[in-house]
């Protein structure tokens, strides 16, 4: 015969087990719910920058808003995330709006990534200001200022 | 009477440029549809370049080097004669 005291300290033992076990299944059910699978990035456009030279990894080298008419004008488009297909367009205007040059780059990324566009005019830049817009996929994704002076 | 500025010409201008990231397919694939057209094609012209070779480079078909010279009437004049920075116009296949 089992004496009465033994079997309550058997019983609750049990039903701390079982509180236990329970806890930390639910624990385990909360956890994979908040952390869903990990997804690739959306594609988007970081940062743009305007400078004299850019580096082997297409980036401008020191960024700068003032130009002379001679230089060739670099932009450096970063961007983060993974897409198949993405249309990245450069778009130069003049002061008035007139339209300078305009490119697109169909890229593929796969995760961070740097696109460079670059304009030169043999005779010189007109002194001005200028304005570039960057777009993706035709959406607004950035831009700059500078100007051009003797 | 005001002063009008002459308008700079911006003909001339060559442009290029390139990425880290890999290069899309050049025919575009097809996506869901969407509210917003997609920007036109543009290709920058390189050295060795010929309007046939962009064709079969971008269509696939050097044949269609008609379709990208009467895309580009305003800024090509002759099919034989482009530069290295020209930016043409690629239009649809």
């Amino acid at each position: 015969m089992v004496p009465q005291p033994l079997r309550i300290r058997s019983t609750s033992c049990l039903t701390v087990i079982a509180i236990g076990a329970a806890l930390i299944h639910l624990s385990a059910c909360t956890r994979s719910e908040e952390a869903p699978a990990p997804q690739a990035a959306a594609f988007r456009v970081t940062r743009v920058d305007v400078g004299k030279a850019i580096g082997a990894d297409k980036k401008v080298t020191a960024p700068s808003d003032a130009f002379k008419p001679n230089d060739t004008i670099y932009a450096s488009v970063s961007s983060e995330g993974a897409a198949p297909n993405v249309a990245l367009s450069a778009r130069w205007t003049f002061e008035d709006g007139q339209l300078v040059n305009e490119a697109t780059q169909n890229i593929a990324p796969s995760g961070p990534a740097v696109t460079e566009f670059h304009i030169s005019k043999p005779d010189g830049w007109p002194a001005g200001k200028y304005k570039l817009e960057v777009s993706a996929n035709g959406k607004p994704a950035g831009g700059a200022q500078f100007t051009v002076a003797d | 009477m005001a002063d009008e500025k002459p308008k700079p010409n911006f003909g001339n201008v060559q442009s290029g440029g390139s990425s880290t990231a890999p290069a899309a397919p050049a025919s575009p694939t097809a996506t869901s549809p969407s509210a917003t057209p997609a920007p036109p094609r543009t290709y920058t012209v390189v050295a060795g370049d010929s309007l046939s070779k962009i064709a079969k480079k971008m269509y696939g078909d050097a044949n269609k080097w008609q379709a990208i010279f009467e895309a580009n009437r305003d800024t090509v004049k002759n099919p034989d004669l482009i530069h290295p920075g020209q930016v043409l116009k690629i239009p649809d296949a």
